[in-house]
């Protein structure tokens, strides 16, 4: 019974999708279905928080899942941050959907399916339930991009993201092959183990390499990175939000399930014969060439995609120092946290700047908002402040904890190169603000007009609650984010 | 007045048949007899409380405001109405008061021997509550209701001046009162930590002071979007006063990022046509200083809880931590680069002409007036605080930039402009250049000279941004070139403009002078500044020269000579709310010139205990390069909640 508890996210999210899906099918009404698909997600979130607080380390038959799916406190974490994450989406689509006349329920349950491939990955014990979990989440991300039909951006996107997808998910899976073949075994504990007992060999090291390459392709950091601009652009809004948000947060899982569990020895870990020099080198090239691009966008949305890359990069520095500092996991975990709430307000925003025809996606269509719907405007800087980094919002603690984690290891260079592109970060974040408050549209250009969606309104409101919670009373979530990192022996 | 009556002043002509001086009799009689009963009254109150309170200083503190009130709304110049006699009473009233108060005698009465009297230790949160809790309320006004708008935003102003005024009673000695600490972010040493000292003290009162006396003067121009207006400016005091406040690293960090947006927002939007590049390079140049400083805080902080086992932010213990030279030099500069762009010094200092022309008045004055002083304060808190070895080296060096980079070139960028507002954006460098080598000369006088000096400058430069945005809203042209004879069709604002610029050249009898004067023999006494000290303070005393020059060059192309410009033959002298808006910044410029004791008595001791421990520090780890060391906690510094009693490490206790 205890384990039907703590699994219960998984099961409530099956469940609902299904019997959604029959819904959609046999009911004659359309409506409705975002709603349901919200409190889905929201009973998600409900039960991983039950399952926190009723806590997994006690509960006895849990290893008969064991070498399969793990349950422990960080897959629980992520549970409710992905169910959040989905929530959010599925509000923000409820409004977006209708408005743009392309709601169908298809949608709905590719979020729900996507997202429970997402937790799989989050909770994997083996390297084939990470690559099933994976192509789960990735199959329901593929199809929301190519949402649109009419579009051809968004199947260019799509076809984009797709067969790029596909090439990394091989390469994944041809460096767990590699492993097996080095080891013999395909649990991560396992291979875990092996490593630690028996140490590297070539084989593994290409194995390795392969499988980074497979693993920083989902979090799209440079040079992995070409698909996203062009899969945020076209892809549906609410769907580009669940990109951002739920499925970076599945990848970012895997990463760090992976890394940790199979390469968490001190050979691997360390700075001479392990994966941190590249994945340092990766995150520098991520954050900096990122916010180099996002400065010179004229789409608001295709800025936000550059700047959801270069937030992974960020999120690759707390990554790094988990090899010396003992809360770096920690770090990255409730960055993950600040860094959804803000992003899927920031896209919400966008989304709640624009009407049927008229979509917001330039910085000239903001023009004048903040004069004439200053609720909208004011909702999109508290998000973008966010992203920023600036007190009292959240993302400032996001980045605050990840800098320290880092400077706590000793990566004095990368914490520098970290903050000054913070700094460039918030050129292109102010500019949104300037066209908002301080330009008018040029004559005879349309005038925006924002829509009016409760749904939209809803999942705004959440999210700057949970940015200014996050931003002036962090401690709470931050000792969940530590336990929950605590799962790989600091 | 001018040749040809205006309108407003017809109406207040006298009725045939009565002198023109016998209302104001009246009612100036009336007021009288109406406020020395109240003052006998109160004055009965307080000598109940105090014995020894002389009947000297009774009638000072009782009668004579009242009296100087009565005298100054009389005397104000015929076609003036009450709207401007009153106010004009009161405000001199109070500064009577003011004075009469802060008067050595007066204050010294309470310390001697007796227990220090309990002091509140919410007083600060409620100064930095106040103005916070009106910004949101503002946002739940009605954006059609500019009227309550203004009046709320005003009113929460002058009520967080008026919950200032107690700070003065207290006597501030050396140490820090009201002190508040509670714990805000266990796990890493973060608290809620403020408390004040003699010189946050007048950082507080300055601010507190000249934002109402700003949003005031915005209340005419400022006409678009008012709500946004009003939110922008309670916002930016409540960050301002936390920032002096804060004595928890990471909390001054928060306050002064706090400061950034509404002032972005406050160039960029209500600025001039170059705004938008203005108000970016402003924000650019501060977050580029502020990463660097957060950078710096975060290994203190660090390398402290190595030391200790629990980091803290404290300024205090971060205070203890002595660091090898090497890492010392690296943290002093991620701090410096931060207050140093935000001084600014030179050569880092070029946002600021643009960031003052651009903004408009109010933003201008609060700019000046108190936002560059974060500037100063943070280098005299935090640099000279936590690393007095790596300052003291580079003070020499540091000092030579100041005056050869702020003083000099700043006076001789100001001589060229034709742009009078440019004009004070270049005299502000200039005074900020005295300000940090005040600061540098590490000597009582010097130090005394610039913490006074931040004040003066806030006073004089605010003053003279008020003035150009007095004569901007009526031609739309700040080129001097545009202006000549202005005296004749303006004399008030002349006059008053001359005052301003008197203050600000350094005029004995006004406030600039003292600040001036100390700073240059603080500089010439000084034993830190190498063997140059002296050609330092024959170049900062040239500065002065230099600033006669152009501020006089200045003065004489508006004012004097023939009316070149049609235009200007009609223009209207300074209204009402124009007079009312500088009158409390021209009281203040000559109280604080003839009486700078008033507020050298309360810093005297602060600014000593600063210059002994960094003396201190200096002789003893000069060069060091040992391990990093932990010294025992200060006796004197305030009770804070001791890192040591939470558990190393541990969560929070509430979590299951």
């Amino acid at each position: 019974m205890a384990l039907a508890f703590v699994l219960s996210p998984f099961l409530v999210l099956s469940l609902g999708a299904l019997l959604l899906m029959l819904a959609e099918a046999l009911s004659p009404r359309k409506g409705g279905l975002a709603l349901g698909t919200t409190v889905v997600f929201l009973a998600g979130f409900m039960f991983s928080v039950g399952a926190w607080l009723y806590g997994v380390e006690d509960v006895a038959d849990k290893d008969v899942l064991a070498p399969w799916l793990v349950v422990d406190r960080f897959s629980i974490f992520f549970d409710g941050l992905l169910c959040l994450g989905g929530a959010l989406a599925a509000l923000l689509a409820g409004g977006y959907l209708r408005e743009h006349d392309i709601e169908r329920g298809e949608f709905y349950a590719l979020l729900l399916f996507s997202t429970i491939g997402a937790m799989m990955v989050a909770s994997a014990g083996d390297a084939l339930i990470v690559f099933v979990g994976l192509e789960t989440m990735s199959i329901g991300a593929y199809a929301l991009t190519a949402f649109r039909r009419t579009s051809p951006r968004s199947a260019e996107g799509a076809l984009k993201y797709f067969l790029l997808g596909s090439f990394a998910a091989a390469l994944l899976l041809y460096g767990f092959a590699l492993v097996y073949g080095a080891t013999g075994h395909t649990d991560l504990a396992g291979i875990g183990q092996w490593i630690k007992e028996n140490g590297s060999s070539p084989v593994l090291v290409i194995a390795l390499v392969l499988i980074l390459v497979g693993l920083v392709f989902k979090v799209s950091a440079v040079p992995f990175h070409m698909w996203t601009p062009d899969a945020y652009e076209g892809a549906p809004t609410p769907a580009t939000t669940y990109m951002a948000a739920v499925v970076k947060c599945g990848g970012f899982a895997m990463l760090l399930r992976v890394l940790l569990t199979c390469f968490g020895d001190k050979a691997s870990m360390s700075w001479s014969a392990g994966w941190p020099p590249a994945l340092a080198l990766i995150s520098v090239l991520t954050m900096t060439v990122a916010n180099l691009i996002a400065g010179q966008q004229e789409s608001v949305k295709r800025m936000l995609a550059y700047s959801s890359i270069a937030h992974a990069g960020y999120l690759l520095v707390g990554v790094v120092a988990t090899m010396r500092a003992p809360d770096a996991g920690a770090s990255v975990l409730f960055y993950l946290l600040t860094y959804v709430v803000s992003t899927v307000g920031a896209f919400g925003a966008l989304i709640l700047c624009g009407r049927k025809g008229a979509e917001a996606v330039t910085y000239e269509d903001l023009a004048g908002i903040g004069r004439r719907h200053p609720a909208a405007a004011l909702a999109f800087s508290l998000f973008l402040v966010s992203l920023a980094g600036i007190p009292p919002t959240a993302g400032f603690f996001g980045k605050w904890f990840v800098f320290r984690a880092a400077m706590d290891a000793g990566f004095y260079a990368l914490t520098v190169i970290a903050f000054m592109n913070s700094v460039v970060g918030v050129y292109y974040y102010l500019r949104v603000l300037v066209f908002m408050y301080m330009r008018e549209p040029a004559a005879g250009a349309p005038i925006a007009t924002p829509m009016r969606s409760g749904y939209v309104n809803a999942a705004l409101l959440l999210s700057a609650i949970l940015v200014l919670l996050l931003g002036i009373l962090p401690s709470r979530s931050l000792d969940m984010a530590i336990k929950a990192a605590g799962v790989f022996g600091g | 007045m001018a040749t040809k009556t205006s309108p407003t002043h017809v109406h207040h002509d006298h009725t045939p048949g009565r002198p023109a001086w016998v209302m104001p009799l009246f009612i100036g009689l009336g007021l009288v007899i109406a406020l020395v009963v109240l003052t006998q009254l109160f004055g009965r109150a307080v000598e109940k409380d105090v014995a020894s309170y002389s009947a000297a200083n009774a009638s000072l503190g009782g009668i004579l405001p009242v009296l100087l009130a009565v005298v100054v709304a009389a005397l104000v110049p015929r076609g003036h109405a009450w709207n401007v006699r009153i106010p004009l009473g009161i405000i001199a009233g109070l500064f009577a008061m003011f004075i009469a108060k802060m008067w050595p005698s007066a204050a010294l009465v309470i310390t001697e021997g007796a227990e220090a009297p309990k002091e509140s230790e919410t007083i600060l949160s409620w100064l930095i509550g106040l103005p916070l809790a009106g910004a949101i309320a503002i946002l739940f006004l009605p954006r059609q209701a500019p009227r309550l708008l203004k009046a709320t935003t005003f009113l929460v102003m002058l009520g967080t001046f008026a919950a200032s005024l107690p700070l003065l009673a207290t006597p501030m000695g050396s140490g820090y009162h009201f002190n508040q600490d509670v714990v805000w972010i266990e796990r890493f040493g973060i608290h809620y930590h403020v408390a004040l000292d003699g010189i946050s003290l007048w950082l507080v009162i300055l601010t507190t002071f000249v934002t109402p006396i700003a949003a005031y003067a915005s209340f005419g121009p400022v006409n678009t979007r008012i709500k946004d207006w009003c939110f922008s400016l309670l916002l930016l005091e409540a960050a301002m006063i936390g920032a002096f406040v804060a004595l928890d690293l990471f909390l001054f960090y928060v306050f002064w990022e706090m400061l950034l947006i509404p002032m972005y927002v406050i160039i960029g939007v209500w600025g001039g046509s170059n705004r938008i590049r203005a108000s970016l390079k402003f924000f650019i140049y501060t977050m580029f200083g502020s990463l660097l400083m957060l950078a710096a805080i975060l290994y203190a902080a660090y390398a402290y809880g190595k030391l200790t086992g629990t980091p803290s932010f404290d300024y205090f213990e971060l205070q203890r931590v002595v660091f090898p030279q090497r890492v010392g030099t690296y943290l002093f500069w991620g701090f410096a680069a931060s207050f140093l762009i935000k001084v600014p010094m030179f050569p880092v200092h070029t946002w600021l002409p643009d960031a003052h022309t651009e903004a408009p008045t109010a933003g201008s004055v609060i700019l000046a007036a108190v936002l560059l002083k974060m500037g100063t304060y943070g280098y005299l808190r935090f640099c000279m605080g936590l690393f007095p070895e790596v300052s003291a080296e580079y003070a020499a060096t540091l000092a030579g930039v100041a005056v050869l980079g702020g003083i000099l070139y700043g006076a001789l960028c100001a001589w060229r402009q034709d742009d009078v507002k440019r004009l004070v954006a270049y005299s502000s460098v200039a005074h900020l250049g005295y300000v940090m080598l005040g600061l540098f000369s590490q000597t009582q006088s010097g130090i005394e000279g610039a913490v006074l000096q931040m004040i003066n400058h806030g006073m004089s430069t605010g003053l003279l941004f008020l003035l150009v945005g007095v004569i901007y809203d009526r031609r739309h042209t700040r080129q001097l070139d545009d202006f000549g004879g202005l005296a004749k069709v303006m004399p008030i604002y002349a006059a008053l403009f001359v005052i301003a610029s008197m203050a600000s050249v350094g005029l004995p009898g006004t406030n600039g002078f003292v600040g001036e004067f100390m700073i240059i023999i603080g500089t010439f006494t000084s034993t830190k500044l190498g063997h140059v000290n002296g050609i330092q303070a024959v170049g900062a005393a040239i500065g002065v020269i230099l600033a006669a020059l152009y501020m006089l060059t200045a003065v004489q192309k508006m004012f004097f000579g023939p009316i070149t410009r049609a235009e200007n033959k009609h223009l209207q002298d300074m209204n009402a709310r124009e007079i009312l808006v500088v009158a409390p910044l021209v009281l203040a410029i000559f109280v604080i010139g003839v009486a700078p004791k008033l507020l050298l008595d309360s810093m005297h001791d602060a600014v000593a205990r600063v210059s002994t421990d960094m003396n201190a520090r200096v002789d003893a780890y000069k060069n060091y390069s040992g391990p990093m060391k932990l010294l025992p906690r200060r006796p004197d510094a305030p009770k804070a909640i001791a890192a040591a009693t939470l558990a190393p490490g541990g969560s929070a206790p509430s979590n299951p």
